[in-house]
């Protein structure tokens, strides 16, 4: 951990590893962390796993292609498509 | 709307989809078919990385087009339909991960990873080892809890904005970081620094 860094430097880096592999921070919150990793092992080998945890679940590629089941709408169908709407006891959001 | 991604047959434009919808709250049952398709195979594989069981999601996504179905004459449009039809799913999935949770037999995820082939780009004596490390990274992913495999799967296998992913969570884009964040943590401290740098490098 930096020397001369706040004090709060490490566990809020820690909090806002996310944020900083995603460009989701302003400048001065930017230059802080990176000053802060450049000093302490953890949060750099921190910055380092988490670009690749994310690069490699980006890279999940197991349902490319994926097609919904031809039968996804039976229950629509099954219910007399009109007859039922509006009425189920855990509707959908109101509105959204 | 959303820009169409993996596998989605989204309607030609805007108006299209506004127009479909507008039909469905009338009550037409195929202006809705069609306008659910668009986003039916997405869906579908976000059910099937939410759950991990094909006849569950499969299951769950009739039970989510009957909903939205039933709901759509109260979709106002002041999110896209997407957005909603998305939340409702995300609902339906944590309800079913529920009642799972609540049966002894629960269904176990590790066949999903097993089926997971090796990346084809990747050079022949790394395959096995990321295969590995992938099927480690999908046992991870089933293991979180509810709440934290979502904002996975829609931020970081979806690929959705921090903005959409939140909305159709329905927290704040802060709360849906925060959250994010600590997913991460869960799934890092799961597979461990060492395995993912070297994956990394």
């Amino acid at each position: 951990m930096s020397h001369f860094g706040r004090a709060d430097d490490h566990q809020w880096s820690q909090q806002h590893l996310s944020h900083y592999i995603e460009g989701d921070l302003g400048r001065r919150a930017r230059r802080r962390l990176g000053r802060h990793a450049r000093d302490c092992a953890d949060c750099g080998r921190g910055i380092l796993a988490m670009r690749a945890l994310v690069h490699m679940i980006q890279g999940l590629d197991g349902l490319e292609g994926v097609r919904a089941p031809a039968g996804i709408f039976d229950r629509i169908r099954a219910g007399g498509a009109g007859g039922e709407r509006g009425g189920a006891p855990s509707a959908p959001p109101k509105n959204a | 709307m959303t820009p169409p991604l993996r596998g989605q047959r989204a309607p030609d434009s805007a108006a299209t989809e506004a127009g479909l919808v507008a039909r469905a709250r009338a009550g037409d049952v195929d202006a809705f078919e069609q306008v659910a398709s668009a986003h039916a195979d997405r869906l579908f594989a976000v059910l099937l990385r939410l759950l991990g069981d094909r006849s569950e999601a499969e299951d769950v996504a009739q039970e989510v087009m009957l909903r939205a179905w039933q709901g759509i004459a109260r979709f106002r449009g002041r999110s896209s339909f997407f957005t909603w039809l998305y939340r409702i799913a995300v609902n339906e999935a944590s309800r079913a991960l529920e009642k799972r949770s609540r049966r002894p037999d629960s269904v176990s995820l590790d066949a999903v990873a097993q089926q997971l082939p090796a990346d084809p780009r990747d050079e022949p004596f790394r395959q096995a080892e990321n295969r590995e490390l992938r099927a480690a990274l999908v046992k991870a992913l089933a293991g979180l809890p509810p709440p934290y495999r979502t904002a996975i799967v829609l931020r970081d296998v979806e690929g959705l904005s921090t903005q959409e992913a939140a909305e159709i969570v329905g927290i704040s884009q802060a709360a849906f970081k925060s959250r994010l964040h600590q997913a991460r943590l869960r799934v890092r401290a799961a597979i461990g620094d060492a395995a993912l740098i070297t994956a990394g490098a």
